[in-house]
Order: structure tokens, then sequence, then C-alpha cells
């Protein structure tokens, strides 16, 4: 039961990541050029929804429409910013500009916040389901929990149809695979890269506010998951976009199971299974990835132009 | 005589005022190498034109140069009389010009139906079942992705798409690279239908007596200069181009 437990807990924390990881890949795959700012993007989402409250004293999941629109807004200033007048450079310059616009973020809502721990409303609300109570300490399942996996799973599925089923979706995807030959058959590039900050941006901030509940949001927390986004991506393969999902699940999976291991595994003890440990493990795992398997654990073939 | 009016002939300013394309004086430059100089092309509505030359006599550059791919030092392109020098590649596209790049360059990751469904902005469906018409074998692979194609079936693809949005120049560029005798047939043997659809052609082969063989007229180029024009008959006939391109 335990071990259901964990499941859960690792789904409803990995569908959020996959938001992040998502929005990551998608900016990725369309520029060439990391987003350094992602992280912050989140953290960004998480005040917005904050703000929002403060003015509309209704559930999260009635925020999270408005929240995004205003977040793809905001990644359409990132992009007219940090990546258009840098195109043209060596792929390090948006590096470089977007880490400055993620410390803009950072010391903003330092300035506007301050430091304390803030959270965010409930989708829907705060109570818990309980369920098999007679079995094993029964499973106990937040309203919240249950509101991420369904809330990220319905986004994950929009995206989907977006990419698949509209002209414009398809365009996008053109637009990353060959940016060249995409304008030279009448797309408007420059449009589409704009419009994949906005979607890409947009997935970060309703990320922001879906983990901002359970585990509030401080300015400092952008570093943490950009590192998650960038590690997920890795995992996946470097520019696919179902890895980048499969890779945020396993980050979940483990940073959930791992500081469990003793509960499930009695012969294991000790502080180093704990969330401290469970960071160091999966950084030095990435460091195993990154040197002997660089096209990461997916690795797509359809990335290799034939 | 000839009659010069304006100082140009008479018979040149007529060409020029039916031209579809209209390129002049063309110049491009990669660095401080000129890779086009003093290029001057016409094209008429519904002429099928062959671009030759040997490899890096600049086919490719005055291609991109239409589409807006490389931006040109000087001259002038006019499509259908407006000069487009200054237009985005995608504008121009948008204006009518289909283009089909060298080593085909086929979207990867998207399926066959839907690399021709991200070039057209009119009736999806029936202009891919058009495509489809044109190349049979891409329709049984409508839904594989491209990169799963062989390489014939990726330059129909690509030319499949450079055609979704009804253009009324298409610009070929090296159909035939790594084909087999039998697939570049198929190719470009599809150039005199594609022309009698209203389309023109200028189409840029390495493979002379292939290109000679559909199209009307011919341009050669070398080491980025206009060495030769004239009907593609005559141009097969002389010896000089024999000599360069068709083996003696």
């Amino acid at each position: 039961m335990l071990a259901l437990q964990l499941l859960f807990n690792a789904l409803a924390l990995g569908a959020a990541y996959a938001l992040v990881a998502l929005g990551f890949v998608l900016i990725l795959n369309a520029t060439g050029a990391v987003n350094f700012a992602q992280g912050d993007l989140v953290m960004a989402g998480g005040y917005g929804g904050l703000v929002l409250a403060r003015m509309l004293p209704v559930p999260g999941v009635v925020l999270l429409p408005l929240l995004m629109a205003g977040m793809a807004a905001l990644g359409l200033m990132v992009a007219l910013v940090a990546y258009f007048p840098l195109r043209r450079r060596p792929p390090e310059a948006v590096f470089i500009s977007t880490i400055a616009i993620g410390i803009i973020l950072q010391n903003g809502t330092n300035i506007l916040f301050g430091p304390e721990l803030a959270r965010t409303p409930a989708l829907l609300g705060d109570g818990e389901f309980r369920w098999l109570d007679g079995v094993g300490g029964g499973l106990v399942v937040s309203a919240q929990s249950v509101a991420i996996i369904v809330v990220a799973a319905l986004l994950i599925a929009g995206l989907h149809l977006l990419f698949s089923r509209t002209q414009f979706g398809r365009r996008l995807r053109a637009t990353a695979q060959d940016r060249e030959v995409a304008s030279a058959i009448g797309i408007p590039v420059d449009a589409m890269v704009a419009a994949t900050f906005a979607v890409g941006v947009a997935l970060a901030g309703a990320a922001g506010l879906l983990l901002a509940r359970g585990f509030f949001v401080t300015p400092n927390d952008g570093g943490n998951y950009m590192l998650k986004a960038y590690i997920a991506v890795t995992i996946g393969g470097w520019g696919s976009i179902p890895g980048a999902v499969a890779g945020a699940a396993l980050i979940a999976l483990f940073e959930v199971v791992f500081p469990a291991l003793p509960a499930l595994v009695p012969a294991l003890g000790g502080p180093a299974f704990s969330q401290n440990g469970a960071t160091i493990v999966l950084d030095a795992l990435i460091l195993v990835i990154l040197v002997a398997r660089p096209q990461g654990l997916f690795g797509e073939a359809s990335k290799a132009r034939a | 005589m000839e009659i010069v009016l304006d100082g140009l002939p008479l018979a040149r300013r007529l060409t020029r005022a039916s031209a579809l394309l209209d390129i002049t004086g063309l110049e491009v430059r990669y660095g401080g190498i000129a890779a086009l100089r003093g290029v001057a092309i016409s094209i008429l509505p519904g002429q099928g034109v062959a671009l030759l030359g040997a490899n890096g006599a600049g086919k490719s550059t005055l291609m991109k140069a239409i589409i807006g791919l490389v931006r040109a030092a000087a001259g002038e392109i006019r499509f259908d009389a407006v000069p487009i020098g200054s237009l985005r590649p995608d504008r121009r596209a948008r204006r009518g010009i289909g283009y089909c790049p060298e080593g085909r360059r086929v979207f990867p990751g998207l399926t066959v139906a839907e690399n021709l469904a991200v070039a057209c902005w009119g009736d999806v469906a029936r202009k891919t079942d058009e495509m489809f018409a044109l190349f049979p074998a891409l329709a049984a692979r409508r839904a594989s992705p491209a990169w799963q194609l062989s390489g014939g079936q990726q330059q129909m693809l690509a030319v499949g798409r450079s055609l979704m949005n009804a253009p009324r120049l298409l610009l070929l560029d090296e159909p035939s690279l790594g084909l087999s005798p039998l697939l570049t047939d198929e190719v470009i043997g599809r150039v005199p239908e594609i022309v009698a659809g209203g389309t023109s052609v200028l189409l840029a082969e390495q493979n002379a007596a292939k290109a000679l063989s559909v199209c009307d007229v011919a341009y050669v180029l070398k080491t980025g200069v206009v060495t030769a024009h004239g009907p593609a008959a005559a141009l097969a006939a002389s010896d000089d181009v024999r000599a360069a391109f068709l083996g003696g």
C-alpha cells in the first residue's frame, strides 16, 4: 500500500514537472537555444497565481487560464528582449540573456514579495480522499494532487492536439525542425518562434500555480526547477517531446521513492535517504548519462535528418 | 533594325513586361566573394526553364536569392512586375513562388500528409489528393514520418510540398541529387506535367541532358555568371554546352 501511495504522489509531482520540461523543450526545439529562465518563470507563475488570488477570491482552477494568458504575454516579452535581438549570435548569447532574465525575475519577486514562503490557492479545494482504509495504512489522496494530475493531463493532451491536429501546431513543429525551409515555403517563422515562447512560458506558469500549493514558492526556487527541466530533457533525449514527459516522470518517481526507501526496505537507513540525498544522486546520475548515453535514455531517431 | 526605348531594346522591354520572374544585374556575395555577378534571367508564365552549371556555379545561390534565403548585394528581382527583393522568404512564397530545396529537406518528424499540409494555405484535402495523384508512391506512406521514406520518396515529397500552395513559379533545386536514373526520370519527368498545369518551373540541374529534355529554355551558369542562354533544343545542340555538360 505504501508503494501505491508513493506511486500516486510521484504521478502528481511528475505531472507538474512534465509541464516545466515541455515548456523548456518546445523553446529549445524552436530556437536551438536553452532557455535558462524556465525555472524562474515557474517561480514567477507561482507568484502570478498569488497576485491573481488576491484580486479574485476564486479556486485556482479558475485562475489558471488567466494566469496562463498573462504568462504567455510574459513569454512574448522574454522572446522580444532576450531572444530576437540575439538570434544571429552564437547560442551562448541566449544562454546568458535568459540567465539574466531569470535573475531579474528572482530579485524582482524578492523585492515585491520578500523571501518568505508563499502559497497559491488550491485548484479545487484542500480535501482528502481516503481509500482502502483497512489495508496497510490505506491510501490518502489529496484533492489538490488529483486536480494536478487531471489539469496537467488535460494540458498535455491539449498540447498534443494543438501540435498534431491544427495547421498552427504543425507549422510550429515544422519551424522547429527546419526554420530556413519553413520560411521558404511560406511560414512566418519569427511569429512561430514568438508563439512558441508564449506556449512554453504559459506551461511554466501553469506548473508554478500547480506546485506552489503543496510545495510553496520562494523567489529562489527557480534554479531548482530549471535543473529538473534540464535533467528531464537530458534523460528523455535532447529535443524529444515524449522524452521530456517521461524524464519528468522518472525524476518525480525518484524524488518521491528515494527518501522513502528505508520504509520500503528496512535494511536501508541513515541520513543519505533524504530529499538532499535524492538531489545528490540525481545530479550524479545526470553526469553518468551525459557521458555514457548523451542521446538520453529515449534518444529519438526522428531527430536524425535522413 | 533594332528598336531601342529608354535604353532597352524593345523586344527585351516586351519580355520584361510580360515576364513572371524578371531578374536584372543580380549580385550575391558570400563574405568578400561574389557568388553571382550581373545575372539576368527572365521566365514567362507557363515556361519550363533549365538552369545548368557545374557544382559551385551558383545555381543554388540563385534559387535562394529568388526565394529570399540569401540577400542580393545588387540587382533587382521582380515577380509579377513587383520588386520582391526586400521581402522575407515567407512573403515571397505566399505571393506564388514554390521552393524545393537542394537535398530535399523534408520535415523529418512530420508525417507525409503533415509535410504537405504545412505548406498549403488553401484547401488542404484537395491539394493533398492532387499531390498523391502526381506521386502515387506517397499516398501509401501518408501517415509515415518523413524520415522513414526512401530518398526518392523524400524528393517526391519535397516537390509535392513546394506545389501545395499552387505556386505560379516553382524553383526546383537539383531534384536528381542522389537518385537512381529511374527515380530521376520519375521526378524530373513530372516537370512537363507541372508546366502544363500553368506553373512556370526553374529547374537547376547538373544532369543537363535530362533538364534540357523537359524544358523550353535554358540558362548556363559558370562561376556566378550567365554564359549562355536560349531555347533548350539549341543549347542541347551547341558544341560549347555539349563539351561543358553533356560529356562531348
